[in-house]
């Protein structure tokens, strides 16, 4: 059982539930991804061949062993969405043959997925949405739109200086910062300003996980998720639903 | 988006009629009464057709006691029972919002005869077909036209 997968935005439309309500969905390629990695907390937890690492100590005392190390965390490496054997990187498309992926591919999109006890799943396996049908409501990651260099109105929601009555050429500026005298401080760290704004990594929680199509590898996801068309997702079980 | 596309298809309806606008329809629609579920029948112009896929809406307008009066229905909508074409308009474009100024004889289409011909001899034949069923084929062209 897995607690997430990862997909592609494609784009929004609408479906009718049967009482005629209308549902604007997202849709998620998502899937089907392999398990690249399995990563545990414990030595011991690794299989009995892969606990031991042989050491090239230099010419004179040769080859020697030691223990490896475990990674400290229980978590899953899934990639997705494979880049052909041409584009791949020699490094992951290594990575990849050892989770079993042949042709020297490797994946344009890897991410970890944490678990809290060690995961069911074995490296080289697969995650599909049908493992996500149970779901109903799922937290969905991503990376949203780049807005450039964005002022206060579109990046804090302020307010708009009035457009008449004497105003000069401050319609859209921030207006004070405070702190006119009296502090050698001067304007406090984090105050709001414009600045860049967009390509940021959100998370957006508890969104509903209206239909599952195991034969296009679809998901249909209630309301607007982060990010443009072809952006790559991050798709988890919602960590506050009961 | 060609697999938005399709998904749209699964949800789409394929047997709605071959209907454009100024043409005057009877729009069946479900309503929710409580419990009790019923079917109102809206017989007016259709003013616009709007939306691709399974966002297509018709605005269909009426004159009722001296007031127009205007609905949107989603086509694909499940509580969209039935629409059907009672008479073809002739109209140069394609929308009539300009029938919104109107009032009396001004509000009225002019009627595109050969389309209704058409259409009428089309309604026979798949009465016809009705009539003398071939085993095979008589549920589709019943589920089709009715």
């Amino acid at each position: 059982m897995t607690i997430g997968i990862l997909g592609k935005k494609l784009g929004m439309t609408q479906i009718f539930k049967e009482d005629g309500e209308v549902v604007p969905v997202t849709v998620v390629q998502a899937g089907p991804c392999r398990v690249l990695q399995v990563k545990v907390k414990d030595l011991d937890e690794l299989p009995e061949e892969h606990r031991k690492a042989s050491v090239n100590k230099g010419k004179k005392k040769g080859k020697t062993e030691r223990n490896r190390r475990a990674d400290g965390y229980y978590a899953v490496q899934l990639g997705f969405d494979e880049r052909p054997a041409k584009n791949a990187k020699k490094p992951t498309a290594g990575h990849a043959a050892k989770a079993g992926v042949e042709g020297g591919k490797d994946f344009y999109y890897v991410r970890e997925m944490r678990y809290e006890s060690k995961p069911e799943l074995e490296t080289g396996g697969q995650v599909t949405v049908g493992d996500l049908e149970e779901l109903k409501l799922v937290d969905v990651t991503g990376i949203t739109k780049g807005r450039g260099w964005a002022g206060t109105i579109k990046r804090w929601n302020f307010a708009r200086q009035p457009m008449s009555h004497g105003t000069k050429k401050c319609h859209r500026h921030m207006g004070g910062t405070g702190r006119t005298y009296s502090t050698a401080k001067g304007i406090p760290k984090g105050k709001k300003m414009m600045g860049h704004y967009g390509v940021d990594r959100v998370t957006i929680q508890n969104l509903e996980l209206v239909a599952v199509d195991k034969e296009r590898n679809l998901l249909l996801i209630r309301g607007a998720v982060p990010g443009h068309n072809q952006g790559y997702l991050t798709i988890r079980k919602a960590i506050k639903s009961r | 988006m060609n697999a938005i596309r399709q998904l749209e298809l699964d949800h789409m309806k394929k047997d709605l009629p071959d209907f454009s606008i100024g043409d005057t329809v009877k729009v069946s629609y479900k309503i929710r009464e409580g419990q009790k579920e019923r079917v109102q029948v809206f017989q007016g112009t259709i003013i616009s057709i709007k939306g691709g896929g399974i966002r297509r809406t018709l605005k269909v307008r009426r004159i009722v006691q001296g007031e127009g009066v205007e609905r949107t229905f989603p086509l694909h909508s499940p509580k969209l029972a039935e629409i059907e074409v009672t008479r073809s308009g002739k109209v140069r474009r394609s929308k009539l919002y300009y029938l919104r100024q109107r009032v009396g004889k001004g509000t009225r289409v002019r009627q595109d005869f050969a389309k209704d011909s058409r259409r009428a001899q089309a309604n026979q034949a798949a009465k016809k077909a009705v009539q003398a069923p071939a085993p095979t084929s008589a549920p589709e062209a019943t589920g089709a036209d009715e």
